[in-house]
Order: structure tokens, then C-alpha cells, then sequence
């Protein structure tokens, strides 16, 4: 057997490459992490991440040097199960919860993942982001059924701020085969917003307020915006006190667009006032929404690899600007899966007041199957 | 006589009477059977509901039984040419038929059949046949990417055991179509025989195949050949013949390779004769789309990553399409490179002609290498000069300034043209293929462009690095100038366009084709003037696509204008293959325009994301090839290093955010609102009006309101479109005709899809819809890239199946090259995400019922699964009831098991089949065991019994210490809790270990134990898989070898091959049996039992008879002689005594059974007599009492 790995170096975009490394099989290197830092070497949040990896999988290696600087990654076969990982607080769930989802429905026995660790802080997507952006997505590409689900609510405690976590969240996916190809040029009209403004171990207040103000600017667009406040007290807070706003606009043909702000990390950098919070976020959800797309910007990558993991077919996803991280990615696709995305700007039209630029990214599936799942 | 053949009295048509009344009536009605009906309803009434009921179930049945899950049809507009597989025992006639076909489709003969041979048989259809050989490691192969299969029996001996062999193969990989052809029929004398064997073996073959599979009979030879009637109609059958995808065939790519070349440099194969070798693989590809730089796996050799893959020009090519109904002599192609058949035969760098067949006397006799590539293999270091120039190319591609190319010219010693020796097997001749050395300038002169190209030094010198095939300058430039040549018309047929360099004396056949193009040359003279930058664009033309691109994108960091016509000329990569390089410019400016407008839509976006990419590529691939220090561009590579450790974070957070506090912000998002305003088509206002002209008016049921339609007589409108007057009225508006035809049109159309939607919503199933879908899934998959040019096709969705591709692989070993045989197909299957790697895979098995013995876990078995054909140590095991795999010794005869080994991940689902061995022919069914791949895994959970055994050595009540199953206190540590079992059954656990001896421990039981009983303890040891994956090497060993491969043997032929003879263990050995005579005690009952007993039951303890005392024994008499003759008289008379007492109680006992019949008899008679008196007594009795009742009834008697 011809070895056929990858090399990479530096640590960025780390995620991506050990994800994309167990769907195609491929061996992947990683040189020069953080070799001329300070600390140089693997973080513990990115030990921590592969640890999780090495738990969903069956007869992966991974072989790290001395100083953690270079990272040898064999995949293995995707196992799934009941698996239990308590996430380094260093990033939130959502950060490890991203690569769940790419991997989820290529397990051998449908996930059921138990998180534990920071559901909310300001760098990763916060889990009530991915659960209400990235399921419908991956319901467009047919990976759905019951059991399907991300619950932040379990039976003791849930949410955990920055930085001392303490949330608890279950990811459940289903097995598919095939994943089905999918046309998505035409994201539809916003129809209505919804919103969670929580907080946690501060004075329930501060989420009417948050709801307020984030109301006066969205209400000029349409009227149906109902935004939840979810105060969580005693043992369900976690253990650091915070609050945040996710807002999620769903379009008439289910597209889903979204944008979460949280307060800062108690005890680093300057706190900030719930109503600026509120109206930066609902500013934020302008913004994505100017961007457009019939992903939102936080999950293109996803939709990607979903449209690369598709039958031998066309797909097609009308997005908003590439993110760089999804400009890495695709370049990531191409790396491991041969695979060139079509992508295809689409200018607004002169008297069209539909936001900027669109791209419309096509791509002939490779025709994955789900290797690991067992034939009865 | 056959004059007076009497002629038949030809049937008169009656036109008169009335049968032709009849008649007429008959065809005037139609069908009677409208008539029937109404005349005799009874007839076709429902007799039973019941049978009603079920005979529509049943055509229910049978009509879902039809289905097949819809797939999306991927097939491409110019499909591959179809694989026609010939196949048989040897001596059957494959190859007479393959001639015959070839003979019938292209009009040519071909002599010698090696390798895949393709033709143009139909407007639509391409074949391609490719002969197999009685080895089965082909068979094996070719089943793999036949679509139909020839198979051919000889009906005068029957079926062989290969044509089963086959059939088998065929089956798990896919069904093929599959045709039998009988032939060897002549050698029938009898006509009876011959039905019945024809008969006998259709139905073996429909049993094997399908019910009413096709059967072809070609009768007899005529000079050798079939007869040509037959083989039209085999021909006739093949080129309508419609195909099933199959499963695999359909999700991987592959291509049966038609043409090899090596392009090992010839300096290093001096020196090192057994390097790995360059190799150029060409074919069709077929099946799905490929990606570049794909893992793929040669059946035979093994896993290969290509290093480089590109379409060339189809060889052979399908007639355009003119309507007209058969094809001209000229489209009738025949292209076979490894028979010698090629016509004109393009590389990247090279040409390669081939004259027409009738040119050369043909030399058969002579034994030679077959194939122009061993030829040529042999030919490439004759000459030192050779040899001499091969290095400098080498030396050139180091440094340019070392060039000796450059200093001959300067000197100018060196003359025009170099020669390379290549064979031709086609006309068995030695040819001179032409090289040019003093190429750049003689070019130029020739095409009149100033020799500013060769100045433009760096450029130029490049372009000669990248080419890795030292040979390529040279023969660059002579391709050029053929392809040029034979651009104009596109079938390329045999054009021999070198002959003048040749100095053979060829003849000119297509000299139109010549003029063409020298046109061309002559226009696109005038165009370019010494643009340095096209010579350099035409050269990479011939380079590869992928260092094209690379190149490409360095120079759009350096500077626009170059980029633009660079990648222009990248578009226009066909005719750039072509054309010289005057010529092109004409193209190039056209080109680049066309880019131009292509780049205005879809701006550098796509630069941004793959642009980078490729650079960083090339960084790696530097040491393979240099391309040169000028364009790298280091910018990206420092951006890279910077952010190379920056935080891992999927938000998208911009720079520059929008201020969101401006109203025009605002504004410019308002559309994206269900709020804000719709489109034309959308707009509800706009909807409303259109539902209400659909639909006219209604009445508004809960207020009783009617409203009136908008448009009162659109419908009318709708109905005949001439009511213009009335539509103008309506129309307040738009007074436009045109527009309003159009509104009209759209309505009407709108109106149709709802009412078929709503029509056929009814009737649509799910299977309807499911088909639907892939219909509009297959359609897009075809206009998606329909548009684009095939070299920006390729990046996005790979090369698609239909093209003609050459697939360069790097590190091929160098026996492939040195023992290749062309009968032996070569075949470079794709391989999909992951399935390069080993792992364990779980299968399905049996063994098949043909096949004598069963197979033995841990024997080495051959498998071929996938693409490959590899050895491998299976372990069978079989599932428990409660889920656990359990490892069997060998396969169960008649039933399906597991087997477990170490091989290369495949897809669950794909079949396999098991054969013990490849070389040599045997009698036997070779096929052991065929199955299906269930299940991946890394780990294994396959275990097997054992049996831990251990002695009491202390019982206590149920109690007992054991010793002797392990040997330290951990080991039992470790088992602490587990059941325990003797031999007769009594069950126990394992307590507590006891410090001495070690390894004892106390165990508890449910009853006593003896100290003869055994323990044992029955745990399940995991068993693990050897990790032995062995590709079958076939295509390596030398030629007529190649049958012959065997890998690792198994323990039994080790031993029957090494004479060692198993030393069984002693204790299995029989001995004498010598039993010990059993000795019994005596019973001893205690003597108060004895009392107590009753006498029955009491010993007889008798003491035995002493001696008979002398005073108790009795005298013997002996009798004087007339006592004893007194004696002897009495006997005598006792005698006579005895016997007239005998005879006369016999006597009496006769007369005394008389008497008792006669008793008897009385008795009965007696008994009669007294019977019938008591039954007179009670008649009279019974009288008595009727009459007296009577009288009781009528009251009291008068006389009482």
C-alpha cells in the first residue's frame, strides 16, 4: 500500500484537517505546532479535542511528539455510541460539537455524545447556535429522524459561561449511508426571528432587558420576533456567572440564519451593558442577513462537506461571503477529497435590496458511503 | 430439376361473396371485442370475487416485481466504448470470432489479437473486445469491467469446466450481460444429435444464467471463418444490446488500458536496469468520473498513486452527427495499439503513426516481441548516440547552461534529424520513428516565425524542464507539427505526415486534410509576430494539465496580461495541442477573449480559494518538478506562516462591519424581509390577480356573495385564442399584443401544471415520485457543466467517463514493464475514499457447493474483492445465539458462516469470491467459497473455547480446594467469581485464592465433590486475525509464466511438499487392548441379617458332599450270561408291552373324543329342542298378559 498522507503545519484550522483526515482515511501530519511560541506544542483543549476523536473512533493512532509540536494522526474507523467527554474549558462545547456534527452521521451505531464543559462563550458557536443553524442544514441533506436532536437541558445542570463551564449538553445523530444531494439557490424570505437571551448566575433582569433592546432594531423590519429569556438559577448555572442573545431567522423555504453575542468572561476584559448587547447582536444578525445565503456563516463548512460527501450528483448551496475559515476548508476538500467547488458570484441586482454579494458554490459529490456502518 | 419445380397455385383473395363481406365487416368494426361484450355480458361478468380479487393481486405482484430501486442515470452523452468480453476454453474459437466481428463491423482484417481492441460499430456505439485467456486470475479481472460477455462453448464437446467457472465469477461481481455462443456445430453429422445437444445445452445455460438467456449458434467454418450471415446477426444482436448498470462498476473508475508506454528516463534504466519505472497508461475511461492524483489499483501489480492524468484526443472517435443511416468507410474505425493498429496515436509529447496494413508484406515467422513498447524497450540503448542525447536532455533539465543541445547548435555539427528505432509489430518491421534535434530552429524556419523564441531563453527553457520525459523536446515539436497535420478532418486514420523526414517512401493519403491546415498556419502567420509568450504557451500545451495550472496561477500573481493569455491558451488546450505556434495566436487571442468574459463573471474568487492551494503544492512537489525559480511567489507561504498557528474559530467576524444605524443600510437588506417587496412572479398582489383569472368567479359560501371572475370570458379566452377584441377590453392596461399572448400563454401553462398536478397526484406513488426526482437530479447532473470546456470541466468534476485518458503513474515495478504481455488485460481501477486501506473486514462466506473440500481456518485463501485480487490467512467463525462470534476449524458443508480477515477496506455489500490457489489448470471446480463483505472493523471479536483444568486436592462438605488450573494468586485474583463445572455436571465458582500452593484457590460447589472428579473452568480466548495481505503479483512474472503465481502455502502442502510426515502424540496412537480379569468377592450378608431374612432369600450356605463313605457306595452287579439273556427277553417283552399299550390308548382316545362330539352334539340338539319350548312357554305366557291387560283396559271383567 502506497502511503498517501497529508502534511500540514501550525495548528490552525486543526479541526478541519483531522475531521476531514478521518472521512477520507487519509493519514495527516501536522508539523510546527506552536514551535516558536512561548508554549510551544499542543494546547489542552486541542488535546482534549483529539482525545474525543480517538473515543468516537475504533483503531485510530495518534502519536504526538515530546514537545507536542508534531501531530501524526491515523484514522480509524468512525465507532459512535454512548460517549462521554468532559471538554477543556479552555474553548466551549460548541468547538468540539462542530466536528461532532461532520462526524455524526458517518458513525458505525448512531452518537448519543454527552459534553461537559462551557456551552456559551464569545470565540465558538454557542451550542443553541448549532442547534438551531446546523440541524435544519443537515436535515436538507436527508440526515434526520428522531433521535436527531442537541439538548442543552439535562437533568441537572446545563448551561456553563466562560470561564468556568460546568454546562452539560447531549448530541444525538442517527447513522445515514448516503448523503443526498442538494439544491439550495433560493434561501426565500425571512419570515419570522427567534431568540434566546440567557443568563446565569446574574439578576434575571438582564435578559428583559437584553430582549428589549435587540426588539427596537429588529421590529423595523418585521413584526413577528419572539426572543425567550432563559434564566437559569442554582445548580443549572454552571459556574460562572453570564448572559448572551442567539438570534435565528428562519426564511419561508427553512433556511436558517443566525448571530449570538455573549458577555465577556468574568474578570477579563471590560464587562458590557446587556442593552448594547442586545442591539450589537441584533446588528450582527443584520449583518449575517446582509450577507445572506441559504447558510449562515458559521456553517458553511458543514453544508460543504455534506455536498462533498454526496452521491455522484450536483449539488448546489447559495451562500453569503466565504468566510476564511471556509475558504481553508475548501482548499482542505481539495487536499483530501479531489473535490473543486464551482463557486459562482452573484451580484444583487440594481434595484434588488437583498444584501451583498452571493456566491453559488456547486460541486459533484464523490459518492461517499458510510463504510463503518454494519450490513446485517 | 430445380427448373421444373412445380410452382404452388398462390392463394386467390376472395373480393366478392360473402366470406370478403365478412371480412370487410370485420375490418370496418375494429375490434369485435367491444361487440362481444355488449352481445354476451354474461360471459364477462364476475364469476367470483374471490378469484377477482386474487388475479389482481397476482397482476399486482407481478407488476411491483418489476421494480428496481430507481437510480440516477449517470450514464455520460458519449459513453465509453462497451466491453465485449470473449471468453472460453482454449481451442473454442475466440479469437476466429473476435476477427470475424471485426471483420463485420470495420471491413478489416485483423490478424492478431492482443489486447483491447475498439471499433466504431454504430453512430451511437463503440465496442471494445478484449480476448480472455484460460487463466483464471483474467477471467477474474475481466468480469470485473465486462458489460457484455461472449461466452463461447464448444457444443461438440460440451461445457467445460471454465465456462462455469466464469459464470460464477460473474455472478459475484456484478452480472454482466451475458451471451452464449455455441459453436463447433459442424462437427453434428447427425441432425437428431444436434437439436438434442443444442437443446440440452440452452437450458443448462438458461439454468445458469437466466430463463430465456440469448443463445448463439455460428454452425460451421467457411476458410476459417464463421459464416458471414451469422456473425452479421451476433453483430446486429451486440450493437442493440442495452445495459443494467452494475453496482460496482457504476461507483468506481477504471480504464482497460489499450497502450502503455514507458517513460523511464533511459539514462537511469542504463544504470540501473531494475528501477521503478515511469509508465504511461492510456485508455477509455470508464464508469465514473476520476479525480487526478486519485489512488488507484492495478489488478495483477497493485495500489499506485497517480502522479499525473490527462484527456487526449479520442482515437476513436464516433461520426459526427449527420442524418444519415449507415456509416462510410472512413468512420469505421478500428483502433488497437498493442495489436499495431492505432492510426495516428497521440501522446502529450509525441505522435506516433502508423501505416495501413497493405503497405507492408507481412513476416510472420519471425518471433518477436509483439508490442512496439518491449520493442522499443529493447531498441532504446542500441546507439551510443542514443544514449548521448538521452543524458543531455537529462543534464538540460539540471541546468540549462550545460546544455550540449545548445552547443551543437552553436557548433552546428549536428545534423537535422535523430531516429529512434521502434517496432511495428503490425507490419513485423524495424521503423525509424523521427526525432528532430536542431528542433527549435528548424521549426521555426519551417513555420517562418522568427527565432525570437529560442531567445526568449528562460521562458522556453522551462517549458523543457517540466516535460519529464527527456525524449518530449524533440518529439514535442514533431507532434506539434503532425497534429496539426491531422487536425483538419478528425477520425485519425492512418495519415502518414512524416514520411518526407522519414525518408521512407510512404504514400500521401490525405492530402485535403494537409492543405486545411496549412491555411491555417498561413492565417495565423500573419497574427503573431514574434510573441515570445505564445511559443511559450503552445509548449505548455503539451506539458501535463496539472503543471499547466500551476504555472498558470504563478503567473497571475506576477502579472495580469500574461495570466490572462496563459490561461486563455490553458481553455484552448485542444487546439493548442494541435497547432504550431504561429498558428495558435490566431486561437489565443480568440481564446483569451472568451476567457476574458468567462473571468468578468466569476471574479477571483475562485483564485483566492484554490489559487494559494496550488502553490502550496508545488512547494512540495518542488524536488519532482522544478519549475523554475522566476514565478515562484513566496507572499502566500509568509502569510501562511503567520496565521499557521492563529486560533481555529468558525465565526465569521469581518473587519469592516457594516453600520447598521444608517437608514441606506437598512434599506439595502428591506427585500430580504417577508415585508419588504416581492418579485414580479411572487408578489401576492400579482398572485391574487392571477388566482382569480384561473379561476373566474366563486361564490363566497358563508355570505352567500358571488364574485364575479375579473375577467369574465377568460376563459372563453383560453379556449380560442382568437377573442382579441374581448381580451383587449379586459386588458386595461397593457394594450401590447405581444404581451398579452404571452401573459396568456404563461396562464394556460399554469393552468396545465396545476391540473396535472392535481390529475396526477392520484396515481403517483412513491415509486413515481422517487423516479421523477432522479430524472431531474440526472438533467441537472448533465447541464451543470454542459457548457464549460472540457479542461476546466475536468478540475470540477474529474475527468468524466467516455474520455480518452492517459494516467501516469511513477513508481511501477520494473517487471511490469519487462514481461508485459498484451494478452493479459490491464486493468487500473479507481479506488474510492479509504478504500486504499487495510483493515479487518468481516464477511459473509460459504463455500461453495461445486467445490470438493472444506476450507480450513488459518489456510492461506486467494479472495478477490473489489478491484484486487490478494492471499490472505481467513479466520471462519460462526454467531452464538447470544450475538458472540465463535471460531469454527472449517467451514460448515452446506451453510453460511463467518470469515474474518485482514485485507483492504472495502464497502459493505460488495461480493467476493475465494479460489485456493491461481496457477495451473486443474480438473476441479476451482472456485472455494464466494460471500459478501458485511462489516469494517478494527478490532476483532472473534473467540475461541478453552478449557482451563484443575483437581481437587481437599473436599471438604461442598467445599473444596483445587489446584492445578492456574499457577499464581494474580491469575486467580483475576478469575475470582467465575463458574466452575466438573465433569459429572456439578456447578461451582471460584472463591478465594490460597496462598499455597499457588494457584490454588477454594471454590464452593452445590454438592460434594470426589477426589476424582475434574474441574474445569470455560472462559472464551479472543483470537486475533493475522495481519497477512499478499496482492497477487500476475502481471509480473514473465510472459507464459504468468499462470503460474502462488503465494504462501498451506500447512498440509508445506508438509506434502517438504516429505514431512506429522508425528501424531503418543496418546493418540492405538495399542493392544489388555484388559485384567475382572475378580469378583463374594457376597457377605452379616449373620443377623441372614436370621432375619426369610428362607427364599437366605444363602444356602450347604456344605459340600464329603466323600461318599465305602460302607454307603454300592456293589456293582455283574450278571451271569443267562441272567443276562433273561434280562435281554424281558426288555424285549416290556418293549412289545409298552408299545400295544401305547396304540391301544390311542385308540381310546380316539373313541373317547367321538364320544364327546357325539355328546356335543346331543347336548346342542337338546338345548335347541329346550329353547324353542321355553320360547312357545313365553309366546303363550306373553298372550296370557296381553289379553289380560286388554281385558283390564275394558274394565272389570263381567265374569269376576
Amino acid at each position: 500500500m502506497a502511503s498517501h498522507g497529508l502534511t500540514y503545519e501550525g495548528c490552525n484550522f486543526l479541526r478541519q484537517r483531522l475531521v476531514l483526515s478521518t472521512l477520507s482515511g487519509k493519514r495527516v501530519k501536522i508539523k510546527n505546532i506552536r514551535s516558536k511560541d512561548d508554549e510551544p506544542g499542543l494546547r489542552d483543549f486541542e488535546a482534549s479535542f483529539i482525545r474525543l476523536l480517538d473515543k468516537v473512533t475504533n483503531g485510530s493512532t495518534i502519536e504526538i511528539n515530546q514537545t507536542g509540536t508534531v501531530l501524526v494522526y491515523q484514522p480509524g474507523l468512525l465507532y459512535g455510541g454512548t460517549v462521554e467527554h468532559d471538554c477543556n474549558p479552555q474553548r466551549s462545547v460548541g468547538y468540539y460539537l462542530e466536528a461532532l456534527l461532520m462526524l455524526g452521521p458517518f458513525m458505525k451505531s448512531p452518537l448519543k455524545a454527552t459534553l461537559r464543559g462551557v456551552t456559551n462563550d464569545l470565540t465558538d458557536p454557542t451550542v443553541d447556535l448549532l442547534k438551531s443553524t446546523a440541524l435544519p442544514v443537515m436535515k436538507k441533506f436527508g440526515i434526520d429522524g428522531e433521535g436527531f436532536d442537541i439538548k442543552v437541558r439535562t437533568s441537572w445542570y446545563s448551561r456553563g459561561m466562560a470561564p468556568g463551564g460546568g454546562g452539560e449538553v447531549v448530541f444525538t445523530c442517527p447513522v445515514r449511508k448516503t448523503v443526498r444531494p442538494v439544491q439550495l439557490t433560493d434561501p426565500g424570505k425571512i419570515k419570522r426571528i427567534r431568540g434566546v437571551a440567557y443568563s446565569v448566575r446574574v439578576s434575571p433582569q438582564m435578559g428583559n432587558r437584553i430582549v428589549e433592546s435587540a426588539r427596537g432594531i429588529l421590529n423595523q423590519f418585521l413584526p413577528d420576533i419572539y426572543i425567550y429569556t432563559d434564566h437559569m438559577k442554582g445548580a443549572n448555572s454552571g459556574k460562572s456567572p453570564g448572559f448572551g442573545l442567539t438570534l435565528v431567522a428562519e426564511t419561508l423555504n427553512g433556511c436558517f440564519l443566525s448571530a449570538e453575542m455573549s458577555s465577556t468572561p468574568q474578570g477579563q476584559g471590560d464587562p458590557i451593558l446587556p442593552e448594547d448587547l442586545g442591539r450589537n447582536c441584533a446588528k450582527l444578525l443584520l449583518e449575517e442577513i446582509y450577507r445572506g445565503g441559504c447558510v449562515d456563516s458559521s456553517n458553511q463548512s458543514l453544508a460543504l462537506l455534506l455536498m462533498t460527501l454526496g452521491q455522484q450528483d450536483v449539488s448546489k448551496v447559495l451562500l453569503g461571503p466565504l468566510s476564511p475559515y471556509t475558504i481553508e476548508f475548501l482548499r482542505h476538500i481539495r487536499d483530501f477529497f479531489q473535490i473543486m467547488f464551482k463557486i459562482e458570484v452573484q451580484k444583487p441586482l440594481e434595484d434588488e435590496r437583498k444584501g451583498g454579494d452571493k456566491v453559488l458554490m456547486t460541486c459533484v459529490g464523490v459518492g461517499y458511503s458510510n463504510i463503518s456502518k454494519t450490513l446485517k | 430439376m430445380d427448373g421444373k419445380v412445380k410452382k404452388q397455385k398462390p392463394h386467390q383473395q376472395k373480393h366478392s361473396g360473402p366470406k370478403a363481406e365478412k371480412k370487410k365487416l370485420k375490418k370496418q368494426n375494429g375490434s369485435t371485442e367491444e361487440d362481444e361484450r355488449k352481445r354476451n355480458p354474461k360471459a364477462f361478468a364476475v364469476q367470483s370475487a374471490v378469484r377477482m380479487a386474487k388475479t389482481f393481486h397476482r397482476a399486482q405482484d407481478i407488476k411491483t416485481k418489476k421494480h428496481h430501486v430507481p437510480v440516477v442515470d449517470r450514464t455520460p452523452l458519449e459513453p465509453p466504448p462497451i466491453v465485449i468480453v470473449v471468453v472460453g476454453p482454449p481451442k473454442v474459437g475466440k479469437s476466429t470470432l473476435i476477427r470475424c466481428l471485426i471483420k463485420n463491423f470495420t471491413r478489416q482484417k485483423l490478424t492478431d489479437i492482443c489486447g483491447p481492441v475498439t471499433i466504431v460499430s454504430g453512430k451511437k456505439r463503440r465496442l471494445t473486445f478484449m480476448e480472455c485467456n484460460n487463466d483464471i486470475n483474467s477471467m477474474i479481472d475481466l468480469a470485473k469491467v465486462a458489460d457484455l460477455v461472449l461466452m463461447l462453448i464448444d457444443a461438440s464437446f460440451g461445457f467445460e469446466m471454465e465456462t462455469f467457472e466464469f459464470l460464477n465469477i460473474c455472478q459475484v461481481h456484478g452480472f454482466p450481460r451475458i451471451m452464449g455462443v455455441l459453436t463447433h456445430l459442424d462437427a453434428f453429422k447427425n441432425n437428431k444429435t444436434l437439436r438434442k445437444t443444442k437443446k440440452n445445452l440452452k437450458h443448462r445455460f438458461w439454468t445458469e444464467v437466466y430463463q430465456g438467456a440469448k443463445l448463439f449458434y455460428l454452425s460451421g467454418m467457411v476458410y476459417g471463418e464463421y459464416q458471414n450471415q451469422e456473425v452479421k446477426n451476433l453483430g446486429r444482436f451486440i450493437s442493440v444490446m442495452k445495459f443494467r448498470p452494475l453496482v460496482w462498476q457504476t461507483s468506481h473508475p477504471y480504464v482497460l488500458a489499450d497502450r502503455i508506454e514507458d517513460l523511464t528516463d533511459p539514462e537511469r534504466l542504463r544504470t540501473d536496469p531494475k528501477c521503478d519505472r515511469t509508465v504511461s497508461l492510456y485508455g477509455y475511461l470508464r464508469g465514473t468520473h476520476l479525480k487526478n492524483k486519485g489512488q488507484v489499483h492495478i489488478p495483477g501489480v497493485g495500489d499506485f498513486q497517480m502522479s499525473d492524468v490527462n484527456f487526449l484526443p479520442d482515437p476513436c472517435p464516433l461520426p459526427g452527427t449527420q442524418k444519415k443511416r449507415a456509416l462510410n468507410e472512413k468512420e469505421r474505425l478500428l483502433y488497437a495499439p498493442m495489436a499495431g493498429v492505432g492510426g495516428v496515436v497521440y501522446d502529450k509529447d509525441a505522435v506516433y503513426i502508423d501505416l495501413p496494413a497493405n503497405h507492408v508484406k507481412q513476416l510472420q515467422e519471425e518471433v518477436r516481441p509483439t508490442t512496439e513498447l518491449v520493442q522499443s524497450l529493447i531498441e532504446t540503448h542500441v546507439t551510443l548516440d542514443a544514449k548521448m542525447a538521452a543524458s543531455k536532455v537529462s543534464l538540460f533539465s539540471g541546468s540549462a547552461g550545460l546544455d550540449p543541445t545548445d552547443i551543437s547548435e552553436q557548433s552546428g555539427v549536428q545534423e537535422g534529424l535523430r531516429e529512434i528505432h521502434v517496432w511495428d509489430p503490425h507490419t513485423q518491421t524495424q521503423r525509424r520513428k523521427v526525432v528532430f534535434t536542431g528542433d527549435e530552429e528548424e521549426e521555426n524556419d519551417v513555420s517562418g516565425s522568427s527565432s525570437d523564441e529560442d531567445d526568449d531563453g528562460s521562458d522556453s527553457d522551462q517549458e523543457n524542464q517540466e516535460e519529464d520525459d527527456d525524449l518530449s523536446t524533440f518529439l514535442k515539436e514533431a507532434r506539434a507539427k503532425s497534429e496539426k497535420a491531422t487536425r483538419g478532418s478528425t477520425p485519425p486514420v492512418k495519415k502518414p505526415k512524416l514520411e518526407e523526414m522519414k525518408g521512407e517512401k510512404e504514400v500521401v493519403t490525405e492530402a485535403p486534410a494537409f492543405a486545411d491546415s496549412e491555411d491555417e498556419l498561413e492565417k495565423s502567420e500573419a497574427d503573431s509576430e514574434g510573441e515570445g509568450e505564445a511559443e511559450r504557451a503552445g509548449d505548455s500545451g503539451h506539458c501535463s494539465k496539472e503543471s499547466e495550472e500551476d504555472s498558470e496561477e504563478e503567473e497571475e500573481d506576477g502579472d495580469d496580461e500574461s495570466m490572462e493569455e496563459e490561461i486563455g491558451a490553458d481553455d484552448s488546450d485542444e487546439e493548442e495541442e494541435q497547432g504550431t505556434l504561429k498558428w495558435k495566436e490566431g486561437l489565443q487571442q480568440k481564446a483569451s477573449a472568451a476567457f476574458l468574459r468567462h473571468q468578468e463573471a466569476a471574479p477571483n474568487l475562485r483564485k483566492l480559494v484554490y489559487g494559494s492551494v496550488v502553490e502550496a503544492e508545488d512547494s512540495e512537489e518542488e524536488e519532482e518538478e522544478e519549475l523554475g525559480g522566476l514565478f515562484r511567489v513566496n507572499r502566500p507561504q509568509k502569510s501562511k506562516r503567520v496565521q499557521a498557528n492563529a486560533l481555529d474559530c468558525s465565526h465569521f467576524n469581518p473587519d469592516i462591519s457594516h453600520n447598521w444605524d444608517l437608514e441606506e443600510m437598512l434599506n439595502s437588506i428591506r427585500d430580504c424581509f417577508v415585508t419588504g417587496q416581492w418579485e414580479e412572479g411572487q408578489d401576492a398582489a400579482t398572485l391574487l390577480k392571477e388566482d382569480e383569472e384561473l379561476y373566474g368567479d366563486f361564490e363566497d359560501l358563508e355570505t352567500g356573495k358571488v364574485h364575479k371572475g375579473v375577467t369574465g370570458e377568460q376563459d372563453q379566452a383560453e379556449k380560442s385564442e382568437s377573442d382579441e377584441a374581448d381580451d383587449e377590453d379586459q386588458q386595461v392596461k397593457m394594450d401590447d399584443e405581444e404581451v398579452q399572448k404571452n401573459k396568456r400563454l404563461e396562464k394556460k401553462r399554469r393552468l396545465k401544471e396545476r391540473f396535472d398536478t392535481e390529475y396526477d397526484d392520484g396515481d403517483a406513488t412513491y415509486f413515481d415520485d422517487l423516479k421523477e426526482e432522479m430524472q431531474k437530479q440526472a438533467e441537472l447532473n448533465r447541464a451543470e457543466f454542459e457548457d464549460m470546456d472540457d479542461e476546466s470541466r475536468v478540475q470540477y468534476e474529474g475527468f468524466r467517463p467516455g474520455m480518452y485518458v492517459r494516467l501516469e503513474i511513477s513508481s511501477l515495478p520494473c517487471e511490469f514493464v519487462t514481461n508485459f504481455d498484451p494478452h493479459y488485460p490491464i486493468i487500473i481501477g479507481g479506488l474510492g475514499t479509504s478504500e486504499g486501506n487495510v483493515g479487518y473486514l468481516q464477511m459473509r462466506l460459504k463455500k461453495h457447493r461445486w467445490y470438493e473440500r472444506i476450507l480450513k481456518t488459518r489456510d492461506p485463501l486467494i479472495l478477490s474483492l473489489g478491484w484486487r485480487r490478494f492471499q490472505t490467512i481467513p479466520l471462519y467463525h460462526i454467531e452464538d445465539h447470544n450475538g458472540r462470534h465463535r471460531l469454527l476449524k472449517y467451514t460448515p458443508q452446506h451453510m453460511h458462516c463467518g470469515a474474518s480477515i485482514w485485507g483492504p477496506i472495502t464497502p459493505q455489500g460488495t461480493g467476493f469470491l475465494a479460489v485456493q490457489s491461481v496457477s495451473g489448470v486443474k480438473a476441479n471446480f476451482r472456485i472455494a467459497a464466494t460471500g459478501v463483505v458485511l462489516d469494517l472493523d478494527k478490532s476483532v471479536t472473534i473467540v475461541k473455547k478453552l478449557k482451563l483444568i484443575g483437581y481437587p486436592y481437599k473436599i471438604f462438605q461442598n467445599t473444596c480446594f483445587i489446584k492445578g488450573m492456574f499457577n499464581t494468586v494474580l491469575e486467580v485474583a483475576k478469575f475470582e467469581g467465575a463458574s466452575i463445572r466438573t465433569v459429572s455436571g456439578i456447578r461451582g465458582q471460584i472463591k478465594k485464592a490460597l496462598s499455597t500452593p499457588p494457584g490454588a484457590f477454594r471454590a464452593t460447589f452445590e454438592d460434594r465433590l470426589l477426589m476424582s472428579d475434574i474441574v474445569f473452568l470455560r472462559s472464551w480466548y479472543p483470537v486475533s486475525i493475522p495481519q497477512l495481505y499478499n496482492p497477487i503479483t500476475s502481471l509480473l512474472l514473465p510472459v507464459g509464466q504468468k499462470d503460474m503465481w502462488s503465494g504462501m502455502r498451506t500447512v498440509g502442502q508445506l508438509k506434502h511438499d517438504l516429505g514431512v510426515r506429522n508425528k501424531p502424540s503418543i496418546d493418540s496412537l492405538y495399542k493392544p487392548i489388555t484388559r485384567a480379569p475382572r475378580h469378583f468377592n463374594p457376597l457377605h450378608i452379616p449373620k443377623e441379617l441372614q436370621k432375619a431374612l426369610p428362607f427364599k432369600s437366605k444363602p444356602k450356605l450347604l456344605q459340600p458332599k464329603g466323600k461318599v463313605p465305602r460302607d454307603l457306595k454300592r456293589a456293582s452287579v455283574i450278571r451271569e450270561p443267562h441272567e443276562r439273556k433273561v434280562a435281554e427277553l424281558l426288555r424285549a417283552l416290556s418293549t412289545v408291552h409298552h408299545h400295544k399299550k401305547k396304540v391301544a390308548q390311542r385308540a381310546h382316545h380316539a373313541k373317547h373324543k367321538e364320544f364327546l362330539q357325539q355328546k356335543e352334539k346331543d347336548e346342542e340338539a337338546k338345548m335347541k329342542r329346550m329353547k324353542d319350548a321355553r320360547k312357545k312357554l313365553y309366546r303363550i305366557m306373553g298372550q296370557k298378559d296381553q289379553k289380560k291387560q286388554r281385558s283390564s283396559l275394558k274394565g272389570t271383567p263381567q265374569d269376576d
